[in-house]
């Protein structure tokens, strides 16, 4: 009887852990097409609003490692296959991998001297770094990395934006109760 | 926002401003006679064309197997002003005119990088790097 239940709980555990995944990446779907629509013309190329990042912070901050890292190649396929092509999802994807690691990185180490705010401000700047690593390795040029100093101006404006949107975010969900069996965890 | 946060922005702009400031004074005083620049395009890592930069206008159509951009050669600089590529972020790089500055088109495999002509008036820029 007894392992019969704790059975149950881990498969619907698992279970669960499936359906949140599967629901943050849409959701980051989704805020990457809202955000091809917001017009902000940051006059820096390559800077965009990183809206998809709040649902990859949170992500990392309710699940394990490994259920954010598949939740971000998720978003990552997702995105690439709506609206772009294959050489804009090896740009994506170095970006998605660069950030993930980031941030993962000082969530391990950092997370009592920094807020989340923090923690996706070098998130964005990370996902820069990397699209101009993987643009620099593609075209044989370190020329690229002129654009660097203005993105990371952008990413301290847009990590604090999204990082204010991720404090507003985790409290709101940690009271769902789909989420209760994973705050255990975290704190 | 923690102690922490503000340290890291502070150390952010700091790093970034260290690498602006001295472009924006570099721009404020240049000279474009003395120095001919030429813009090389290339696509997908063969050399298309290259172009002198000039005062005076002209048009380059980069037609290839990836897509269609258009460049324009006007005032010393070069921009892009028109691509049929899904992002179009190669239209945000705007008017592009420094040594080592570059336009790049992702989609389209295009990318074009501002040089000095060799031998003819060594610029600063090549000792800072």
């Amino acid at each position: 009887m007894m392992s019969m239940s704790s059975l149950n709980e881990q498969s619907s555990i698992a279970l669960k852990r499936t359906v949140i995944i599967a629901i943050f990446a849409a959701v980051s779907v989704v805020l990457s097409l809202v955000e091809m629509y917001i017009p902000v013309n940051m006059s820096v190329p390559g800077a965009k609003l990183g809206l998809a990042n709040i649902m990859v912070l949170t992500c990392l901050y309710f699940l394990r490692t490994r259920d954010a890292f598949m939740m971000v190649i998720l978003k990552t396929l997702l995105t690439s296959f709506m609206f772009g092509t294959f050489s804009s999802f090896l740009f994506s994807i170095m970006g998605a991998l660069f950030s993930f690691a980031a941030m993962w990185f000082l969530l391990l180490v950092g997370r009592d001297k920094l807020s989340v705010i923090g923690i996706s401000i070098i998130g964005g700047i990370a996902h820069n770094f990397g699209q101009l690593t993987a643009a620099a390795l593609y075209f044989g040029t370190l020329n690229i990395f002129y654009y660097l100093p203005m993105l990371m101006i952008m990413g301290v404006l847009t990590g604090i934006a999204v990082g204010i949107a991720v404090r507003y975010l985790i409290p709101a969900l940690s009271k769902l109760s789909l989420f209760d069996s994973f705050l255990a965890k975290t704190s | 926002m923690k102690r922490g946060d503000m340290l890291l922005i502070g150390l952010i702009v700091i790093v970034a401003l260290a690498f602006l400031v001295p472009r924006w004074f570099e721009s404020s005083e240049k000279n474009h006679n003395e120095t001919p620049k030429v813009a090389n395009i290339t696509v997908d890592g063969k050399l298309f064309k290259t172009v002198e930069l000039t005062k005076e206008e002209q048009i380059i159509d980069v037609k290839t197997e990836f897509g269609y951009n258009i460049l324009k050669v006007h005032d010393y600089g070069i921009e892009m002003i028109e691509a049929d590529c899904p992002d179009e972020v190669c239209l945000s790089f705007g008017f592009v005119e420094r040594n080592g500055g570059t336009i790049v088109c992702l989609p389209h495999r295009v990318l074009v990088e501002i040089e000095g002509i060799p031998g003819e008036g060594d610029d600063v820029d090549v000792i800072v790097k």
